[in-house]
């Protein structure tokens, strides 16, 4: 593999050699990143769907995801620099899930940044959301990397207005990740112009890294893992040295190489999905460099969900990810082969049982 | 001789003319509308196993099949009979689909021969169709 | 002439009978419903090993009072636990912070102690001694001293191992007791001479209706393993359920800062965890450091479940109806307890009667092997 980068992982597990040689506690150990101000750690939460019963009664299984991943992301050290969550906070974008969703983030000890999920949006058009947690795309600067969110679960107008009879049967039919009645997402014509604009201030060698919700690819139309101008958004990518894309809605691990721009999902805390290729009457793809996760088990209702920690040197990164009832996996950008690589199984023989049977 | 090719083209005849008619007396004779017909018998239990996949009452928390399995996808229905190493014995996919029932979805197991479970069983099964049998593998 | 050679072959056959057991390691038939004990290649069975190993095991000449051995702690009386203590209590009565779990069946275990920080028997034994809690030993030199010096061990070590003087070290030491330990197996339960001697009245009704709830409403079987012709009833995996976990729920952060801290001065895992209660409730994550084992704990087996109270890995809960509505609550003592964020997802408020949960305590009460029954049961058939 290539050079030894050390992650917060590793800062984590051999903390105790370096704080002994040093006699300093272990918080103190981020020192010896080289410089930085320039690498940092973020953490990402994402897909937490919380899902409203009745009264005061949501899916336990749920909720019992999120409570876990952000009490495992107050305890990194050294703390990262923020956290983002990726979207689908609710299940069908209801008040009482966005409430509930969101007293749970609170108990976070970061600053958090939102990414709009189509499960947040169908209900009311993300105007709850948007008293939550502010506009629905934005773009921002931290220790020179260029963030972008964008709400890229949008879709076609006359599917979001005129189609449905109701508010909520718009909802539902969006929520169904199989179903026919769906429409592809997209990030629209206002936010293609806006993008174009904001990036146009940031110099080509600044890295930029894009949050999503969709993946900003097109992958598999049947189940919306599908943007419906991925080539145009990351034509406004291209021109950039580094730039990548972190995106959530796919619910596992999947990672790519598109020209100039690495691409990587993040898990959900809620619940694990099948990977397009276990669908057997569609032909689908999924990016050839990805190791897939390994197959859940239903019986650990925590397995094949999780959260990620992101650590970002000299503007590429390295996703970590936290997975419960299971082995963490790790996927970091390679300079030597230009895209992003699984630390242990990237290579075909090294694969295990459960990465295989799908 | 004429009094035997007489007596086959009569039966003939009548075996023609019988099976024209729509009658059919013979034991495994069956139509291309016959077949189109039970297919379409098939498709609608599909069809009410796939509304029951979407459905947010199969169990008492609100959470579909669909929600895990969009298109049935990761059943592995053609790997049953096997040993389900979480139940510790080896099982049909019937009860793998009561175990999803009681559990991720909080609700009551299905009777075995419930023409919900039949449905259940019959989009499952559909979704993979063309895949080979592989019973018992994990 | 016939007779004579029929008379030739019956004692040559005999002889080579004798002769085939000498030679072959005292391995035991496999028990009804357990599967074949697993040897390690470099510690095989020998009548002479095994003797010595429960000699070493119930010797308290290796701890600083002299006063104290494994069977202090593992006594075979009690199913080769300290019941009804809920946690041990080493040299002066001096208490760790966990129960003593049982020998029997340990051999199974792909990991030792609650929290799984022993890859084997053999490295299992060398904790306890050195531990100040336990046989409170500074280091294992007393320990040597005396088996290399005392005759009669002088001469079994020499007979087992073939070494004599400083070639007998805490290897050979260990070694023997693991030896002893690997023959501590007990299946042929009730529960398996119905499930897999096809005995149909090995059960109680209320045992059947417990087996039915074990392996549904229950929940029991996803870590508690029954197979299609063995069952362990552990998966061999860490998870937390709950227990003792609560206690430290808020200090969490700041126990795992300090724990990574003190176990980068090089404080022995196996000290920290016995000595400070708070420690201990970290679970496997002391030994792996990852945020998924926090508060994680090894699933013991249930075989002898109801001879070796109190339960769970402090000893917390005083009965078997106690762990059901621990379970039953989904992963609290109390019902109104605040649910550790770090519970396992497979632990949830199962809804069950008191019917079911009377049922699903008959139904553990099946799995005692003869030789640790109870007299009052050990002779009916239920």
């Amino acid at each position: 593999m290539s050079e030894f980068r050390p992650t917060r992982r590793d800062f984590l597990k051999s903390a105790g050699a370096l704080a002994a040689a040093s006699a300093l506690p272990v918080s103190t150990v981020e020192l010896a990143f080289a410089e930085p101000e320039k690498n940092f750690t973020f953490a990402h939460i994402s897909d937490s769907h919380i899902q409203h019963i009745e009264g005061t009664k949501f899916v336990r299984n749920w909720d019992r995801g999120l409570i876990r991943a952000v009490a495992e992301t107050n305890l990194l050290t050294p703390k990262p620099d923020f956290v983002i969550f990726g979207g689908d906070l609710a299940q069908l974008g209801k008040k009482e899930e966005l409430d509930h969703g969101a007293e749970m983030l609170s108990k976070l000890d970061y600053e958090v940044h939102c990414v709009m999920g189509e499960h947040d949006y169908y209900l009311d058009l993300g105007e709850y959301w948007s008293e939550l947690y502010g506009p629905h795309y934005y773009s921002w600067d931290h220790k020179g990397v260029h963030f972008v969110t964008l709400n890229s679960i949008l879709t076609y107008d006359d599917w979001t207005y005129d189609r449905w009879p109701t508010a909520e049967q718009r909802m539902l039919e969006m929520a169904g990740l199989d179903n026919p009645n769906g429409s592809p997402f997209m990030v629209g014509q206002k936010q293609l112009e806006w993008l174009g604009k904001d990036l146009e201030g940031v110099s080509k060698d600044t890295p930029v890294v894009v949050f999503s919700h969709s993946p900003i690819q097109k992958i598999y139309k049947g189940w919306n893992f599908w943007t419906e101008e991925a080539e145009e958004v990351q034509a406004l990518l291209r021109p950039f040295e580094n730039a990548t894309v972190v995106y959530g809605h796919v619910h596992q691990i999947q990672y790519n190489q598109i020209g100039n721009i690495s691409f990587h999902a993040v898990m959900a805390t809620a619940w694990p999905w099948p990977y397009p290729q276990s669908y057997a009457q569609a032909a689908s793809k999924l990016p050839k460099l990805t190791v897939p996760m390994n197959r859940a088990d239903p019986f650990f209702e925590r397995d094949a969900t999780g959260w990620q920690f992101i650590d970002v040197e000299n503007g590429r990164i390295a996703m970590d990810y936290n997975l419960y009832n299971n082995t963490n996996r790790t996927v970091a950008f390679n300079p030597n082969t230009g895209q992003p690589e699984d630390s242990n199984y990237q290579a075909s023989d090294r694969r295990i049982a459960p990465q295989i049977h799908y | 001789m004429l009094k035997k090719i007489l007596v086959g083209a009569t039966f003939a005849a009548v075996a023609v003319a019988v099976c024209v008619g729509g009658v059919v007396i013979f034991a495994d004779e069956f139509t291309d509308a016959d077949a189109e017909r039970w297919q379409e018998e098939f498709m609608s239990v599909v069809k009410a196993g796939r509304e029951l996949w979407v459905s947010a009452d199969l169990g008492t928390n609100g959470v579909a099949c669909a929600q895990c399995h969009p298109n049935a996808a990761n059943t592995h229905p053609e790997t049953y009979p096997k040993f389900q190493q979480q139940l510790g014995r080896v099982i049909p996919l019937r009860e793998m689909i009561n175990w999803c029932l009681m559990h991720p979805l909080e609700g009551q197991p299905l009777e075995l021969d419930d023409p919900k479970m039949v449905a259940i069983e019959s989009y499952i099964a559909y979704e993979r169709r063309g895949v080979a049998m592989a019973p018992g593998k994990h | 002439m016939k007779e004579f050679l029929y008379t030739m072959i019956v004692v040559g056959g005999f002889l080579c009978v004798v002769g085939a057991t000498a030679e072959e390691p005292a391995e035991q038939a496999r028990p009804l419903g357990l599967p074949p004990v697993p040897y390690p290649k470099d510690n095989p069975q020998t009548p002479e090993k095994i003797a010595l190993g429960e000699k070493l095991f119930n010797d308290t000449r290796f701890s600083s009072t002299g006063e104290v051995s494994c069977a202090t702690c593992h006594l075979a009386e009690k199913g080769f636990t300290d019941s009804p203590l809920s946690v041990s209590e080493g040299i002066n009565k001096l208490k760790g912070t966990r129960n003593a779990p049982t020998v029997v069946n340990a051999v199974y275990f792909e990991t030792m102690f609650w929290d799984g920080r022993s890859p084997s028997l053999e490295d299992q034994a060398l904790h306890p001694f050195v531990n100040p809690v336990e046989m409170g030993l500074e280091d294992h030199q007393p320990i040597l001293d005396i088996v290399r010096s005392d005759p009669a061990y002088v001469k079994e070590f020499d007979t087992v191992f073939g070494k004599t003087g400083d070639a007998v070290t805490m290897t050979e030491v260990t070694q023997a007791i693991a030896a002893f330990e690997r023959t501590q197996v007990a299946g042929d339960s009730p529960f398996d001479r119905w499930h897999y001697g096809g005995e149909k009245d090995a059960l109680t009704a209320a045992q059947k209706r417990g087996f039915e709830l074990f392996v549904n409403a229950g929940r029991c079987v996803s870590c508690h393993v029954i197979e299609q012709t063995q069952a362990l009833f552990t998966d061999n995996r860490f998870h937390n359920v709950g227990v003792g976990i609560n206690d430290i729920q808020n200090d969490v952060p700041d126990l795992a800062r300090e724990f990574l801290k003190a176990e980068a001065a090089k404080t022995d895992v196996d000290v920290q965890v016995l000595t400070d209660k708070r420690t201990s409730e970290l679970g496997r994550f002391a030994v792996t450091r990852e945020f998924d084992d926090l508060g994680s704990i090894k699933t013991p087996t249930l075989r002898n479940v109801d001879v070796t109270a109190p339960y769970m890995h402090d000893g917390s809960l005083e009965t078997l109806k106690d762990v059901m509505v621990h379970y039953n609550n989904g992963g609290v003592t109390n019902e109104d307890d605040p649910v550790n964020d770090f519970l396992s997802g497979g632990i949830r408020p199962l809804d069950l009667t008191d019917e079911q949960i009377d049922d699903l305590v008959a139904f553990m009460e099946a799995l005692t092997s003869p030789s640790y029954a109870r007299p009052a049961e050990a002779d009916s058939s239920k």
